[in-house]
């Protein structure tokens, strides 16, 4: 009986995680298929990796006049048309490549996705770090010190939780707009900065940590911020981790966003917006191109927390303390 | 070095009165418990003392300067708090060292990377490890320099507490029950270390503490707090020999002090559970308390004073309690005897009781302290009135 609810457990997670997975499964498979497998749906994982033809390549390379006469000595003897189709049949043949490097290549050298990339980084981070430098004062004054109205603050935190970023988004946008910050950064940074869901997360924490130990810190001589950012701050740190996730695979997978803010400029996409590069247009639909964006783009935030991982586990404990 | 002075010091919570008008005044290099029953505001007092509070009335000067309105960063006090409170991320030598990091150095020789390359930056870092290392070896934590908080046992974190309190020198070292999360053992051994170290130093140390063994084995006075109030602050021998108040008797002293209720007829003449005893108070009827130290109590050669039945015995190796009931008394009393009496204490078997009534501490109804006793021969008492 206990064997059968074991193996009922077990299947009802493997079903929850295959749910999760697939989708990552269909991307990276896509990634290294050719349009013709991703088309008949054949090849298994990696498909068959047989040659293909990459036809922009061919498209660039198309031999014209002044190739012709140039190829001509190599040729003698025969008509121009004739030429013309052997020097095709060249290109061609120089123009084959595997659909795993067609698909790669074509990501990086389509769109700018090492310009994107940077940019998510640039802004993700700087996101993070303002959310930071904001939110652990706040929360440590919430949550530490005691002043006139802090209840009612707090209670205002809890408020703002509860509204839904697309709700302002208007507003915010007409702002940014105002002030001409519509394609910059500070667009795409600013109105992230303050995040009252780091606010409340960081508070909790900081409630868990012992009075005394601020306490002892202003004995030894710290003043207030000092504590924040040499006390509070190292014994957050796994909070922080996990305020780190949230924050930034919110930032970096945002799409709404930046697709409001940073029109045209393409020297500001973002990798959600370098996505859209490869959308469907006259030539169909350059699936494993695409694919493999995605891939590239989760693969940094996956790196990152599998890194990540260990420290989170072991954390600060606040043993020490007592 | 220097004095504490506290006056008038009161603190409210809201509505409720925690300090009541505190007085006291520690001396240049004294060694003063605050000791009383948990909740009586020993820690507040301190942490108002140390500026983590704010007084609600009243004032402290430190040295020869009054204090109020200063930070706690800027009071010059060390504290011991009953938690230890060490910085969890740090090891155990930058832990003893934050106190000299922040005073000694500045800002920018502070920061991270970049400190180490301001001027005079190499040659503090040198001197504060210096400092470290001799706290350390005075401590015997010398081995535990490298490790993390997390990973010493109680003893070592309070050692290590200690050490972050001394390795300064600030005007007065603030300790709040520094030994109650040790074991008994260990308690009694690092009581010895803290009151030779306080010797040695010569420093003024206010010392928190419920536990009276404590206050009585360390200090140079005792400040018996209770209700918000100091009742008495004497030197340990006399707060346990010549109490103020019945609080302080009954506090101060292990076993408790026996309490008996006491007469005084219209001459001040004492009776005892009906027995006269040959002392007098001033004239005029009332009821009064005697105190009597288990010590003080014997077992009657002859005449016995008091009579009652043993209903419990403590053999502690060394000497013996004995409970006694008494017809006539709640509580019972308590008796130390020595071993070689056991023969004649056993439980169930009656004892008579003696004791010297000038050795009878004498309390008035509301447990003051009632000092003028005439000690006489009952009849030579009768003739003088
Ligand atoms: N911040 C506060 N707000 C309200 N009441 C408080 C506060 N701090 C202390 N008290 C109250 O003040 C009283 C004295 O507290 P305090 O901590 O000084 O006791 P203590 O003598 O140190 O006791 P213990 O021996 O248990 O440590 C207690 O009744 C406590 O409930
Ligand atoms: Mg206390």
């Amino acid at each position: 009986m206990t064997r059968f609810n074991e193996l009922l457990k077990h299947a009802v997670l493997l079903f929850g995680a295959l749910i999760v997975i697939v989708p990552f499964y269909q991307m990276v498979s896509y990634s290294l298929k050719s349009p013709a497998e991703i088309e008949r749906g054949i090849g298994g994982f990696a498909g068959s990796q047989a040659l293909m033809t990459d036809e922009q390549c061919v498209g660039r390379n198309t031999p014209d006049r002044s190739d012709v006469e140039t190829a001509r000595t190599r040729f003698p003897g025969q008509d121009d048309s004739h030429v013309l189709g052997q020097l095709l049949e060249e290109v061609r043949a120089e123009c084959q490549v595997r659909p795993a490097v067609f698909n790669y290549t074509s990501a990086f050298s389509e769109a700018p996705l090492l310009c994107y990339l940077l940019n998510g980084v640039i802004v993700t981070l700087s996101i993070f770090v303002i959310q930071v430098v904001v939110a652990l004062p706040a929360a440590y004054a919430l949550s530490k010190l005691r002043f006139w109205g802090r209840e009612a603050v707090f209670g205002m935190v809890l408020f703002c939780l509860l509204i839904p970023v697309h709700a302002i988004a208007l507003p915010i946008y007409v702002g940014l707009a105002k002030l001409g910050l519509i394609n910059t950064y500070a667009a795409l940074v600013v109105p992230w900065t303050i995040s009252v869901f780091g606010i409340f997360l960081m508070r909790q924490f900081f409630m868990t940590v012992p009075d005394d130990l601020v306490d002892a810190a202003r004995m030894d001589g710290m003043g207030e911020l000092a504590i924040v950012w040499r006390v509070m701050l190292p014994t957050a740190v796994p909070a922080l981790m996990a305020f780190a996730i949230f924050s930034v695979v919110a930032h970096w997978n945002d799409y709404f966003w930046p697709r409001m803010v940073v029109t045209g400029d393409r020297s500001l996409f973002t990798p959600p917006l370098g996505l859209r590069e490869f959308k469907a247009d006259i030539d169909g639909s350059l699936y494993g191109p695409m694919m493999a964006t995605a891939t590239v783009i989760v693969t940094p935030l996956i790196a990152a927390f599998l890194l990540a991982q260990r420290k989170f586990i072991e954390g600060i404990t606040l043993s020490g303390m007592k | 070095m220097a004095e504490v002075k506290i006056t008038d010091l009161r603190k409210s919570f809201g509505d409720t009165q925690i300090l009541k008008g505190i007085e006291l005044k520690v001396a240049d290099g004294e060694f003063v418990s605050l000791v009383g029953p948990s909740g009586c505001g020993k820690s507040t007092l301190l942490r108002i003392i140390a500026g983590l509070e704010q007084e609600s009335a009243g004032s402290i000067s430190i040295g020869t300067e009054p204090v109020s309105g200063i930070r706690a960063a800027d009071r010059n006090l060390s504290m011991v708090f009953q938690s230890y409170a060490l910085y969890p991320h740090l090891t155990v030598a930058e832990n003893i060292a934050v106190p000299l990091r922040m005073r000694q150095m500045t800002r920018w020789q502070r920061l991270p990377l970049a400190g180490g390359l301001m001027p005079g930056a190499k040659r503090r870092e040198q001197e504060i490890a210096a400092a470290v290392a001799q706290a350390a070896e005075t401590l015997e934590i010398g081995a535990l320099l490298d490790r993390k908080p997390g990973e010493l046992s109680g003893g070592q974190r309070q050692r290590v507490a200690l050490g972050r309190a001394l390795v300064r020198a600030p005007a007065a070292f603030l300790l709040d029950e520094p030994l109650s999360n040790l074991d008994a053992k260990l308690r009694v051994h690092t009581r010895t270390e803290i009151a030779e170290l306080h010797r040695e130093l010569g420093a003024t140390f206010i010392y928190v503490t419920h536990d009276q063994v404590e206050a009585m084995t360390m200090s140079d006075r005792i400040a018996v707090m209770m209700g918000g109030e100091i009742l008495q602050c004497a030197p340990p021998q006399k707060v346990y020999a010549d109490p103020d108040d019945l609080r302080v008797a009954e506090f101060i002293g292990s076993p408790k002090i026996n309490v008996l209720p006491a007469e005084a007829d219209a001459m001040g003449r004492l009776s005892v559970l009906g027995r006269d005893l040959p002392i007098a108070v001033r004239p005029g009827r009332q009821t009064l308390q005697i105190g009597l130290r288990p010590e003080t109590l014997h077992l009657a050669r002859g005449d016995a004073k008091i009579v009652g039945r043993v209903v419990h015995l403590e053999h502690l190796g060394s000497e013996l309690f004995a409970q006694v009931a008494v017809e006539g008394l709640q509580g019972r009393l308590v008796l130390r005897a020595a071993p070689a009496q056991a023969a004649a204490l056993q439980i169930g078997s009656e004892a008579g009781l003696d004791f010297d009534p000038a050795s009878a501490l004498v309390f008035d109804a509301a447990g003051m302290r009632v000092r003028e006793i005439l000690t006489a021969p009952a009849k030579s008492l009768a003739q003088a009135v």
